[in-house]
């Protein structure tokens, strides 16, 4: 029996809840090969220099065929059949540059005065307030399915024209599909194997919804920004039917799921750290600089998956060689003692604080903007309105996804909701 | 209040003209231009906009401070 690399050890589902010794591991050889070929980076210093690095792809097709493992060939023989075009994570300039201005200009507005998402503010607020006053007469909420997962999903479904009365349907595809995804050890357990067919079905479903959509919005324009792309002027240059659809699923996938994530981990976060919670409380102007800690300090997107060599390159003592899958380990990055000062304490005043929560380079997180304001409001209205909150349970049980990582639930017990 | 942004350090990220269009705005793909001497019923989304900064270029009153300092 083949001991295991401390990656894969952190991408067992049993270390979910806490991945950190294993990532503290992992950072002892800033670029570490893996059995499978991938090359998983870990350290700050060596993540931002690739983030920046124009021999670095972040087209899945670039990666070399014999590198991947069978679950991979066969993900990516599953990929042939959904057939999805390169959405803006998964392509390279020149493309990704002309299609991100093109999303840019569509979800923010236009560029002397991209007043779109800043906006929404009053909204947000609107529904955070609705939620917690929703919850008046409980003793016991969770906060994944009734306060972090409500707010986002709400938003990007308004922001892009997704009817609300569908989210029961598009939030189970792509639970499903996120369920199938494993880079780890378990990828090949039956439990994992007996999901496969499942996830990708779940794809093709979020899919086939989204190209109806589409074709609805061609024919009859709608709210929101889905119809606004359809019906581009083509000023910019065009976006095909194909490329359209990949992002769209991207934005609806990445609109909600992250965001989700993060305001969960930044309660769950607050209610281990006492101290920090009453600092808040006493100075709410912290909520601001404090999302950025909470970013660092639970990053949503643990790590990114579809990057390769295009040549090889020389780092930090290894050799990648050209077509190696390289993974980026934000989830380590954010927590280096190399760059942060005690980076397992919570410092929601940490200087310097140039985390990795929204990745950096051409591939930052395209809606942070409105990520920020969600989770500044929702986390801010939790911690001085709900009164006396207390952790149920501790760890919470935690999602199967390993990129896409947070809680499943987070109970918490309250003593009331102040006005 | 007064801001200062290292327009050496500025990548173009557009965060802040995201956050707070009204005081920051991008020429171009990497041109910031920017309001130096916002009102102060701005300065909740000027914060933001400061700490949102991928690469930090923003500072919010440190002239007066160093001013001070220097008094």
């Amino acid at each position: 029996m083949v001991e295991e690399t401390p990656w894969q050890q952190a991408l067992r589902y049993a270390n979910r809840a806490n991945p950190y010794p294993f990532y503290a591991e992992l950072r002892k050889t800033p670029v570490a090969r893996q059995p499978d070929g991938t090359y998983v980076v870990s350290t700050y210093r060596e993540i931002v220099a690739l983030l920046h690095d124009p021999r670095v792809s972040s087209d899945i097709r670039k990666i070399r065929q014999a590198t991947t493992t069978d679950a991979e060939q066969e993900a990516g023989a599953s990929e042939d059949v959904i057939s999805l075009e390169p959405n803006i994570i998964t392509s390279d300039p020149p493309e990704h540059d002309h299609d991100r201005r093109l999303m840019t200009r569509h979800f923010y507005g236009p560029q002397d005065a991209p007043h779109q998402i800043s906006d929404l503010e009053p909204e947000i607020g609107r529904v955070v307030a609705g939620l917690l006053d929703a919850m008046r007469d409980q003793t016991r909420i969770d906060v994944v399915d009734e306060f972090a997962y409500p707010l986002p999903v709400t938003l990007i479904s308004k922001i892009l024209g997704v009817p609300l009365k569908d989210e029961p349907r598009f939030h189970a595809w792509i639970e499903t599909a996120l369920n199938a995804l494993d880079f780890g050890p378990e990828a090949i357990s039956e439990e994992l194997q007996s999901q496969l067919e499942g996830g990708r079905q779940g794809v093709r479903e979020l899919k086939r919804f989204i190209a109806e959509l589409l074709d609805t919005y061609a024919k009859q324009p709608g709210p929101g920004m889905l119809s606004a792309m359809v019906h581009d002027d083509g000023r910019e240059g065009h976006m095909s039917e194909g490329v359209l659809l990949s992002n769209a699923l991207l934005l609806l996938f990445a609109g909600h799921e992250t965001t989700v994530n993060l305001i969960a981990h930044s309660v769950l976060t607050l209610l281990r750290h006492p101290d920090a919670l009453q600092k808040l409380r006493r100075r709410p102007e912290l909520i601001v600089p404090g999302v950025e800690e909470l970013l660092r300090y639970e990053s949503s997107v643990q790590f990114w998956h579809t990057r390769s060599a295009v040549e090889d390159i020389e780092i930090a003592g290894t050799l990648i060689p050209q077509g190696s899958p390289i993974f980026l380990v934000y989830g380590s990055g954010n927590r280096d003692p190399e760059r942060f000062a005690n980076p397992d304490e919570l410092d929601l005043e940490r200087p310097d604080n140039q985390h990795l929560g929204f990745s950096q380079g051409i591939h930052f997180c395209f809606g942070a903007p409105l990520a920020r304001l969600e989770v500044q409001a929702a986390v801010g209205e939790f911690v001085r309105r709900v009164e006396n909150p207390r952790l149920v349970v501790d760890p919470p049980p935690y999602r199967h996804n390993q990129i896409f990582r947070g809680p499943r639930h987070v109970l918490v017990d309250i003593d009331g909701i102040r006005d | 209040m007064h801001i200062v942004v290292d327009l050496n350090r500025c990548q173009g990220y557009a965060q802040c003209v995201f956050l707070a269009h009204q005081i920051f705005r991008l020429s171009g793909d990497e041109a910031l231009t920017y309001e130096p001497n916002p009102d102060d019923a701005r300065r909740l989304q000027v914060q933001r906009a400061a700490a949102a900064c991928p690469v930090q270029a923003i500072m919010i009153d440190r002239q007066d401070d160093a001013e001070r300092g220097a008094a």
